[in-house]
């Protein structure tokens, strides 16, 4: 189970089906990237993470997502906290 | 394939195959190479074929970067960084080794057992930069 998980690709889609390569120019990281991101292979630093919400006018918790390693029942972290 | 491991693969492919074909003559036939002279000239052309063959894989990847937007980002230096500093330690270990080398070994041994290892620490760093890429906790 991905530790990180995100709905970038998803945002995408609904972004008019934006290509990797333009996402990837607005936010400074390279296609593959982004590709890697969205396959949940790299977890990008907090400073992309909101540039990546900032471009489909999210906040970063509405974009990715984290959850705890050992949380068996796969339960989302308590937001309300 | 992003660029910055392409440029791995490279350095990779040219490096490896040219200082095995040294790294070989020295060690299995020395006969070979009997002189001063010709253990430099030796070197001298290994390094030239590796720097020729380097030079035109960096062309050709050149080419390619014109049509993409960003060369390397924030991924490719983690995976650069932690490549390099586990190479770097290694080679650190092994020139330690080398460093006391003058007590019982000559003098192209020597030349030779650190340029090995300068060798194996940059093929060291460049598989990491690979496999970085491959296997997605080595780039965290």
């Amino acid at each position: 189970m991905p530790i990180e998980a995100n709905d970038v690709r998803l945002l995408r889609f609904l972004a008019q089906d934006m290509t990797q390569a333009e996402l990837g120019r607005r936010v400074g990281l390279t296609r593959q990237t982004i590709a890697a991101v969205e396959q949940g292979r790299y977890a990008p630093s907090l400073e992309v993470a909101f540039r990546i919400a900032h471009v489909f006018g999210k906040r970063v918790d509405e974009v990715f997502h984290w959850q705890s390693p050992n949380d068996e029942a796969g339960t989302q972290v308590d937001r309300t906290r | 394939m992003s660029s910055f491991e392409k440029r791995a693969w490279l350095a990779l492919c040219s490096m490896g195959p040219a200082y095995a074909v040294y790294f070989v003559i020295q060690a299995g036939f020395p006969a070979l190479l009997p002189t001063m002279g010709t253990r430099i000239a030796c070197l001298a052309v290994v390094a030239g074929l590796h720097a020729i063959a380097y030079l035109a894989g960096w062309l050709v990847i050149k080419r390619q970067e014109r049509h993409e937007g960003f060369i390397d980002d924030e991924r490719d230096r983690v995976i650069d960084g932690r490549a390099t500093r586990v190479a770097y330690f290694a080679l650190l270990a092994a020139m330690m080794l080398v460093v006391v080398m003058p007590f019982d070994h000559e003098g192209w041994q020597i030349v030779n057992a650190a340029l090995f290892f300068i060798v194996v620490a940059e093929m060291m760093r460049n598989a990491l930069i690979v496999a970085g890429y491959r296997k997605p906790r080595l780039a965290h």
